[in-house]
């Protein structure tokens, strides 16, 4: 559903991703891990259409991106981590834009957006304008918004920034059912915590190059392996020493990197 | 078609959907989009009204007042013209360079200011980068900002053409269709240069996206240089005495690159002046015809410029986007800037905590390019004007006429500086609350805060405002006591201006607004300006009105004692409301500040 190849992407002289290599199938919450400035925010900003691939293509469900943007931007829901709305807009407004920006019906749109205001308990402000929600509330109608037209693929960055506890577990519930039900699921986080909860399989990046590529399972099994816990094993992964060649542990899992 | 097939899921995915199916019409893609501007554009009308109801009457009465002013004065503009010049060709002529010009000019400034709100519109605004990750066609994003741009960068025009145009159609006692005429041959115009600036834009930073910097200083070399070139031929001092027949007529023999065939300015100003013609009742004459000519090129060129604009954007708005958004080298600015040590080392009255909040304030200054961009094009302006002074022929020898120029520039001066105050200044409490977990840490008093936003901007604003009063003054050969007088009123201005800026400002923080444009354009703001204003004008007439009496009667030499008196008590007035207007807006902002909760 995501294919990623040979994917760079340069900020002047900086690079930013390097090389990457990712497919990610139908129905597959996939988590890109890594620390702040490693290459993620560049990459989601690559899915959706913002940036464009210096050198590589990006497909998403068969568009690509470079050609198609704007209709795989139909078959997309993204989440940013600063979510926008407008503010001289309620969130109700703002949920009917989306609808009738997909092409929804007005009465599945009325249906989905109840369904969107349960799920996400949006009752309490979706009629105030957004210019008054916290960054909590602004990021639980992005999630609505994102999730409106039911996209084959979503792509959410940093998901829990802002949001209080039982949001987040509503979040990470939601996630899980939507994948089992085949939606793609692109999510970049720099919480191990999350991604060890909720995802079918981790990258780990770091300055821009897949250091990591495999299930919780692998990465554990990289654990007992190593004797680390799953923490130090992330970490020993982004320390600065693991992006040479004499990484004190070398990365044996990214064969789909280059 | 698409068509691919997924092969690393459970099931086999095939998605085989032709792209323009998957996307809404265009048609109900501009429906979708301006049903949600035209939504947000009445909450914003109810909100105002329901919770700033002072703020839009003193908008609306503000803008009538500015409206029927202008009225008035092309009106009387327009009479002075029928009575100075008799024969009526020359007249007509004299009209018509007048409004070629004028729309010429427009014409420019439309193009460079659309250009520049598209800039922030397309490459720059968050909305335009949510957009850009939905399923709207780029060309659609480009002319929903484009709609804005047009609309921010030409209400200025109407609000400034309207009253001249309505004046001249009675002067001339111009049919109905020429009022009807109005708005459609204004929207028409100002649609073009919106459509060059637009394409200007967008291959602009397409092609230039890497030598943005040079191609942006060579770019602003040739213009300015154009512009200095402009006005030095426009300017260059006339054989005849001002307002004579050969006066005029070279003049117009200068104002002739205004009237080429191939210019959108001079196709409006024709087909205004034809649509005026009051001869449509007489056999074979149809004014509103010829009128409706120039009316239909207007419109095929906007149609035109907007079916380039979109043809262009639908093939580089969202690669140029990704280009300017990832060319730039992260640059590290400069620690141990001079202005910043000196300030460090050599501000002994002041305290450390005080000093380091001054170099903060600097630092803030100079990185922002929006806030020395603007400073440097309105006091380069008012330099450029000042610089040529002598070249608009004055006479330096009448002593009235002089000072009353010379007051007159200090009066723009100051009113310039508000502008500033208001937009810069003003603000910077409120912006600084969102900050104040930082500042509430280090052990600085709130008192020191205040003081030290106030001595930054008294020092800033009085350096170059009075440089400038001081180039007035030499241009103008202006006596030693009128110079003196001159930088003491600004250095006034300068006081006064900064303590209302500063005093308002914590008197009525709005902590929950990110954008300092935002503030400023508030209730807060808009009061700022006001009294500002209203403060210009009271210290440059106490000190204009005595000082003018005096040089006027020391030169008859009757009575010069009585009007010495005069203009001690004019100072003394000035001095009194400069303190006035500095220590009562600190000491309010003072208390509020100290007990403001955050």
């Amino acid at each position: 559903m995501i294919e990623i190849e040979h994917v760079t992407r340069r900020y002047g002289a900086k690079l930013a991703v390097d090389d990457l290599n990712l497919h990610i199938p139908r129905g597959e919450l996939f988590a890109f891990l890594g620390p702040n400035g490693a290459g993620k925010t560049t990459t989601i900003k690559m899915l959706v259409g913002l940036l464009r691939p210096s050198a590589g293509t990006i497909r998403l469900a068969g568009h690509d991106v470079g050609q198609q943007q704007t209709a795989a931007n139909r078959l997309l829901g993204y989440v940013p981590d600063v979510p926008y709305l407008y503010d001289k807009l309620s969130g109700n407004e703002f949920l009917r834009f989306i609808a009738d920006m997909y092409g929804i019906d007005s009465r599945e749109a009325d249906e989905r957006i109840r369904e969107q205001i349960s799920i996400f308990k949006l009752h309490e402000f979706v009629d105030d304008l957004t210019e008054s929600y916290s960054h909590g509330m602004k990021q639980r109608v992005a999630f609505a918004a994102a999730m409106l037209h039911d996209p084959q693929v979503l792509v959410i960055d940093e998901p829990m920034v802002g949001l209080d506890p039982r949001s987040v577990r509503v979040i990470k519930d939601l996630l899980r059912k939507k994948a089992r039900g085949g939606q793609t699921i692109f999510m970049s986080t720099h919480l191990l915590s999350i991604a060890q909860e909720i995802a079918d399989r981790v990258g780990i990046v770091d300055q821009g190059r897949l250091q990591f590529l495999g299930t919780i399972d692998e990465l554990r099994a990289r654990v007992a392996s190593h004797e680390s816990s799953l923490e130090h094993l992330y970490l020993s992964f982004t320390a600065p020493q693991a992006n040479g060649q004499d990484a004190a542990i070398t990365p044996a899992s990214t064969e789909e990197s280059a | 078609m698409t068509s691919i097939a997924d092969t690393w899921g459970d099931e086999r995915v095939v998605v085989n959907a032709p792209t323009e199916e998957l996307l809404l019409s265009p048609a109900a893609e501009a429906q979708l989009l301006w049903r949600l501007r035209s939504r947000m554009v009445r909450t914003m009308l109810r909100q105002a009204l329901a919770t700033a109801r002072l703020r839009v009457t003193l908008v609306v009465l503000l803008s009538a007042f500015f409206w029927y002013g202008l009225f008035l004065l092309f009106g009387e503009g327009f009479r002075f013209l029928s009575h100075t010049i008799a024969h009526p060709v020359t007249q007509a002529q004299t009209v018509q360079a007048v409004y070629n010009v004028f729309f010429a000019s427009l014409l420019v400034m439309l193009v460079l200011s659309s250009a520049i709100i598209l800039y922030g519109g397309l490459y720059r605004s968050a909305e335009a980068e949510f957009l850009l990750t939905t399923p709207v066609r780029p060309e659609r994003i480009v002319l929903h900002k484009f709609q804005e741009a047009i609309v921010f960068s030409s209400w200025g025009f109407l609000l400034l053409g309207s009253p001249m145009l309505v004046a001249y159609g009675l002067q001339v006692e111009a049919g109905w269709y020429y009022y009807a005429l109005l708005l459609p041959f204004m929207a028409a115009f100002v649609y073009i240069p919106g459509g060059i600036g637009a394409i200007v834009c967008m291959l602009f930073v397409h092609h230039l996206a890497r030598l943005r910097r040079q191609a942006l200083l060579l770019a602003g070399i040739v213009l300015v240089g154009g512009i200095l070139l402009l006005i030095w031929a426009l300017l260059a001092k006339t054989e005849g005495n001002l307002l004579t027949a050969n006066w005029f007529q070279e003049m117009l023999g200068r104002l002739q690159y205004s009237e080429h065939r191939l210019l959108p300015s001079w196709w409006l100003s024709s087909g205004l002046l034809e649509a005026s013609r009051n001869d449509a009742g007489q056999p074979g004459s149809a004014p509103w015809a010829e009128s409706l000519l120039f009316l239909s090129l207007l419109i095929s060129n906007a149609l035109f410029l907007r079916v380039m604009a979109v043809a262009i954007s639908s093939r580089i708005y969202r690669k140029s986007y990704s280009e300017l958004r990832t060319d730039h080298a992260r640059r590290r600015p400069r620690a141990n800037f001079w202005l910043d040590q000196a300030v460090l080392r050599f501000a002994p009255l002041l305290t450390p905590q005080m000093r380091l909040l001054i170099v903060k304030d600097l630092r803030l200054f100079r990185r922002d390019p929006v806030q020395w961009t603007q400073f440097l094009i309105f006091f380069g302006l008012l330099a450029l004007y000042f610089a040529n002074i002598r070249r608009f022929s004055y006479d330096v020898n009448y002593t009235a006429w002089v000072n009353m120029i010379s007051f007159l520039n200090l009066a723009v001066v100051g009113l310039i500086l508000s502008t500033f105050t208001t937009r810069f200044i003003y603000p910077m409490l409120s912006l600084e609350g969102r900050r104040f977990w930082i500042l509430s840490m280090l052990p600085v008093r709130r008192e020191s805060v205040l003081w030290g936003k106030f001595l930054f901007a008294v020092v800033g604003s009085s350096v170059p405002c009075c440089l400038l009063i001081l180039l007035s003054d030499f241009m103008l050969r202006v006596s030693p006591l009128v110079l003196a007088i001159h930088q003491l009123t600004c250095l006034l201005l300068c006081l006064g201006l900064s303590g209302i800026a500063v005093g308002l400002g914590a008197k009525m923080p709005d902590l929950r607004e990110e954008s300092p444009s935002k503030i400023a354009a508030g209730f807060g703001g808009t009061l700022n300006l006001v009294i500002s204003a209203i403060y210009i004008v009271a210290v440059v007439l106490f000190t204009a009105l005595p000082m003018h009496f005096y040089l006027v009667m020391s030169q008859t030499e009757t009575d010069s004692d009585r009007y010495s008196r005069y203009l001690i008590a004019g100072i003394a007035a000035a001095l009194l409301t400069g303190l006035t207007a500095t220590i009562v807006p600190m000491r309010l902002g003072l208390k509020s500040f100290r007990s403001l909760e955050f």
